[in-house]
């Protein structure tokens, strides 16, 4: 009995040292949204509810144990049933039940309303990056994460980052509403931002929408939150949010950029152009599966360094990429990137790790397998 | 009492029992292995589905701890992220279906007839049938992390088009093995329900069945009704794999969605398959070391159907952020906190029968008391995340796992094994060891508390379950973590002592082997000889 | 009828007095129980719907 005590008293000391350890970065963000604010207060009233009933309860309960020991020589009353107790006991939880449903669908109808969006951003999943499309802007960008695979494998030291930047930011203006439209390419990713309490899952053959409103700028991170594969926790989601003048200038500018790159596909490439190219390519779109040096991950995701069918025939490598394999893990990225960057990775592909075929893929080329 | 209730004695318990008026008509039990191999007798049956579930634990354990191993800190410093998603997925279906479940069914099989005063299961080449599936699935399934390709890794959930177009090609492997762990529960929960419906000694009432009884009743109930759902689901998946079908397959037409509908309404009531039985058990416990009745039997019964019931009503708050239209989200928001409930019913239940009693604290009572504050912790996470709006936020972290382990480790895990405490003395004739169980119980407190609490702030501070590598600010929950799952797998190396120990020797245990226990079992010798009840007993009602 | 319908009604709350559950046994016939349990489990579903429709609205 008395070892019995001095484990519980361990255990009170131990659960009571928690709260004073808590800091912050124990608990929900509160966020930089509207809706964040609101679901952030929603979990603390619960919390706090949860405590108290958890207080009543335990209290009960540890001081039945205590006082009532066989030991200390109680003597066990003998009812079994209070039919008033009983009511009271049921009817209390059912009426805290409704008071919290109360203000929880008043903000569930809040977080549904997208309408009178003054943006809307495409959203789409693909193993394992991000895919962003401004609509009606003529702005698209593919976004993977950019802390290199020796931090991960403890070659390099970790960076204040590590896992949760990216190579392109998702750019937001603040105090607009912006209109999420989320579709994966692949299987069921999940985008999620704490700071804005958006999660949605991105389904293959669906577009579900969402919604925020940013109130500071900064930058903001989150991961994927649905189980998508091997890669699933290296897909981060990095948002910069910026005033509305600085935003209204970047969508310019990359508006230009894809303009510039759209006239560079007529000219003749060189190959070292190509392949300075086709290598940034590769790390942010494919090493994800294929891996860093094209070793790949059989058997879902075959090897490209010494791939006998990818050194004999050109065509078909070239086919591959821009329409995947149909039933396979291998998306078409036709739409994804453009002939520059088809033409890019294609020649870096086959040219890197040992390759060496040689071959150049010209962007003209690409431009005309894409026109049929 | 009343002429016109329940109690069908009169053909059924009359033949059974004149076919066992004595020991001499039992022919010789063949020797050695075949012995196992071809026992029809539930005591036999009951320590194999015993055995078996708790070698799966060990088994799922050391899944969990390659997991927590690499989790241990950032930077993926022992496995590849591929075979560290067939480990959590590995992890998850071993302790669901090949250690929890089964550990339910042996403890029915074993108890079940013993508590209602019934010779043996009604069923029992059936029963024999059952038990020897189980092996064959899970020796199966476990083979497929040696295939090429490696096991099953989309997660025990299996959400397509992950375990389909996108999956290892052992996932034809993986579906066989469910449909044979399924078949096995169907013909399990058949035959208890066979059992419990004919074979209650003369005199009992469905009102007068220990709890564990009527629990276990309705979890066969609940079992009947789903396990098809599996069957179809997975066939589904079997056929876009193998078939060229698009159930799921959004360029063919299919739709990814469906299948999460499909896989929570059976998922929903399966979660109360593994904590249904386990209230059966505590509510055992308590009123034994309280020296008291249990309070409001006939509350923890309606209870129990309650909760049955409303589990059909609420799978999709596992989809809240699917996108689900509003009225959707609503209706699943409302009925997942009605949940709430019946559940709170239970545990005011056994703190009322815990008040004014007279209580000591044998080891089976350490872990029934463990149960109710931790699972009560377990459930009030399970409010926070029935709220649907806050659920955006908590979906997919760790703050779920932190939750849903909270149920099954300290919930359903520890009920089993304040069970195995409770009832190791009817069957073995020998008391288990206090002091070992003692330490068993407070090194795994401490292990499922360090484990499993620090899973909620991570969880807050945004983790996604399910990834192989963190961001650094995770690092120091992490830590903890893994530090507490280490802990906690050791201490059970304890039990395996106890039970072992217990098995061999010990004070030896008389029929009624702990003073407050009143149920039938307790009526016949300790240990418990093969064969029991052969002439129903006369039951004496209680006060319910 | 009335008295089957409260019987329900008691079971779905969960709470009933001893005596009349004995009541309830001893005279109630299974069938009619059954009946009104699953007709008042249907309302309660399309209840708990009809409040979540008005409410999306």
């Amino acid at each position: 009995m008395r070892t019995m005590f001095v484990w519980m008293a361990g255990c009170l000391i131990g659960l009571a040292s928690l709260p004073a350890a808590i800091a912050s970065g124990w608990n929900m963000p509160v966020g930089v949204t509207e809706i964040s604010r609101e679901i952030y207060s929603l979990h603390m009233i619960i919390f706090w509810i949860c405590v108290a009933i958890g207080v009543v309860v335990f209290g009960v309960m540890f001081y039945s144990l205590f006082k009532f020991r066989h030991s200390r020589g109680a003597k066990s009353a003998n009812f079994h049933e209070n039919t008033t107790v009983e009511v009271i006991w049921t009817a209390v939880p059912l009426l805290i039940l409704v008071g919290m449903a109360v203000p929880a669908t008043a903000t569930l109808k809040k977080m549904y309303d997208t309408s009178d969006a003054e943006l809307d951003v495409m959203i789409v999943g693909q193993q394992f990056r991000w895919r962003y499309e401004y609509l009606g802007e003529d702005v698209a960008f593919t976004s993977s994460m950019s802390t290199p695979m020796a931090q991960v494998r403890g070659e390099e030291e970790k960076g204040e980052h590590y896992l949760l930047e990216v190579d392109n930011p998702l750019v937001l203006p603040i105090n607009r509403k912006v209109r999420f439209l989320m579709t994966s390419d692949d299987v069921i990713h999940s985008w999620w931002v704490p700071d804005f309490a958006v999660k949605q899952d991105t389904i293959p053959g669906f577009i579900n929408e969402n919604w925020t409103r940013i109130d500071e700028p900064g930058i903001y991170r989150g991961q994927c939150a649905e189980l998508c594969g091997m890669n699933h926790g290296f897909m981060p989601i990095v948002v910069h949010a910026m005033e509305e003048d600085d935003f209204d200038a970047w969508l310019v500018e990359r508006r230009e950029e894809a303009e510039q790159e759209a006239m560079g596909v007529d000219r003749d490439w060189e190959m070292d152009e190509l392949m300075e190219r086709g290598e940034g390519v590769y790390a942010s779109v494919c090493a994800s599966c294929h891996q860093d040096v094209g070793q790949g991950s059989p058997p879902v995701f075959p090897a490209l360094a010494g791939n006998q069918q990818l050194l004999d025939d050109p065509a078909w490598h070239l086919d591959v990429i821009i329409n995947g394999v149909s039933g396979a893990a291998m998306p078409a990225f036709r739409s994804t990137l453009n002939p520059v960057e088809i033409a890019a990775v294609t020649t870096w592909t086959r040219n890197a790790w040992g390759n060496d075929t040689g071959d150049v893929v010209q962007p003209a080329e690409v431009a005309e397998e894409l026109a049929q | 009492m009343a002429p016109k209730l329940p109690p069908h004695h009169p053909v059924e318990q009359s033949t059974s029992a004149v076919a066992g008026g004595n020991a001499a008509a039992h022919p010789e039990p063949p020797r050695g292995i075949l012995r196992w191999l071809l026992t029809t007798n539930h005591k036999e049956i009951g320590s194999l589905y015993l055995i078996f579930s708790l070698i799966m634990f060990f088994i799922g354990g050391i899944f969990a701890l390659v997991v927590r191993a690499e989790l241990f800190q950032p930077g993926m410093s022992l496995i590849r992220p591929e075979f560290f998603n067939q480990m959590t997925t590995m992890h998850g279906l071993i302790m669901v279906f090949a250690a929890v479940m089964p550990a339910f069914t042996g403890l029915a099989n074993w108890m079940i007839p013993l508590q209602i005063g019934a010779p043996d299961m009604a069923l029992p080449r059936l029963n024999n049938f059952s038990f020897w599936l189980l092996p064959v699935a899970f020796i199966l399934l476990l083979s497929t992390l040696l295939m090429p390709g490696g096991g099953p890794n989309f997660g025990w959930t299996f959400y397509a088009p992950l375990s389909t177009t996108y999956a290892p090609p052992s996932t034809t492997f993986f579906i066989l093995s469910l449909h044979i762990a399924g078949i096995s529960s169907i013909l399990g929960a058949i035959n208890i329900v066979a059992t419990i419906l004919n074979m209650r000694a003369p005199g009992m009432r469905m009102m007068d069945m220990p709890l564990f009884v009527w629990t276990w009743l309705i979890t066969a109930f609940l079992l009947i009704a789903v396990m098809p759902v599996l069957a179809g689901v997975i066939t589904m998946m079997l056929m876009d794999i193998n078939f060229g079908t698009h159930f799921f397959n959004a360029a063919g037409g299919g739709d990814p969605v469906l299948f999460q509908h499909l896989f929570w309404f059976f998922g929903h009531p399966e979660v109360y398959i593994m904590i249904l039985p386990a209230f059966g058990i505590v509510s055992a416990i308590i009123p034994t070391f309280a020296r008291k009745p249990l309070f409001g039997y006939a509350s923890m019964v309606y209870a129990t159907a309650s909760i049955a019931i409303l589990s059909f009503l609420v799978w999709a708050h596992h989809m809240f952020v699917v996108g689900l239209p509003l009225a959707a989200e609503l209706f699943f928001m409302y009925t997942t906190m009605l949940i709430a409930v019946p559940t709170g019913v239970k545990v005011f239940n056994w703190i009322t029968t815990l008040f004014r009693g007279s209580i000591s604290f044998e080891p089976p009572m350490l872990f029934a008391l463990a149960f109710v504050v931790l699972f009560t912790i377990g459930g009030l996470s399970g409010v926070m995340l029935a709220i649907a709006p806050a659920d955006f936020q908590y979906h997919d972290t760790y703050f779920v796992v932190a939750h849903f382990h909270y149920v099954l480790v300290p919930g359903a895990v520890f009920a089993i094994m304040a069970g195995v405490y409770y009832w190791l003395p009817k069957w073995t004739g020998h008391y288990p060891n206090v002091k070992l169980a003692q330490w068993h119980f407070w090194l795994s407190v401490v292990g499922v508390n360090l484990t499993f609490f620090p899973m909620h702030f991570s969880g807050l501070a945004g983790m996604p379950r399910r990834i192989p590598d963190y961001a650094l600010q995770f690092a120091d929950f992490n830590l903890v973590s893994s530090l507490g799952s280490f802990l906690f797998g050791a201490s059970q190396l304890v039990f395996v002592a106890v039970v072992i120990l217990c098995v061999r020797g010990g004070e030896k245990a008389p029929a009624k082997a702990w003073e407050g226990a009143v149920d039938l079992e307790w009526s016949v010798p300790s240990p418990a000889p093969l064969h029991t009840f052969e002439t129903p007993p006369t039951f004496q009602r209680q006060q319910h | 009828m009335w008295g089957v319908i409260k019987s329900v009604l008691a079971a779905f709350f969960g709470v009933q007095k001893e005596q009349r559950r004995r009541e309830d046994f001893e005279q109630g016939k299974p069938l009619a129980f059954i009946v009104v349990g699953l007709v008042m489990g249907l309302l309660f579903v399309v209840g708990v719907a009809a409040v979540a429709i008005t409410v999306a609205r």
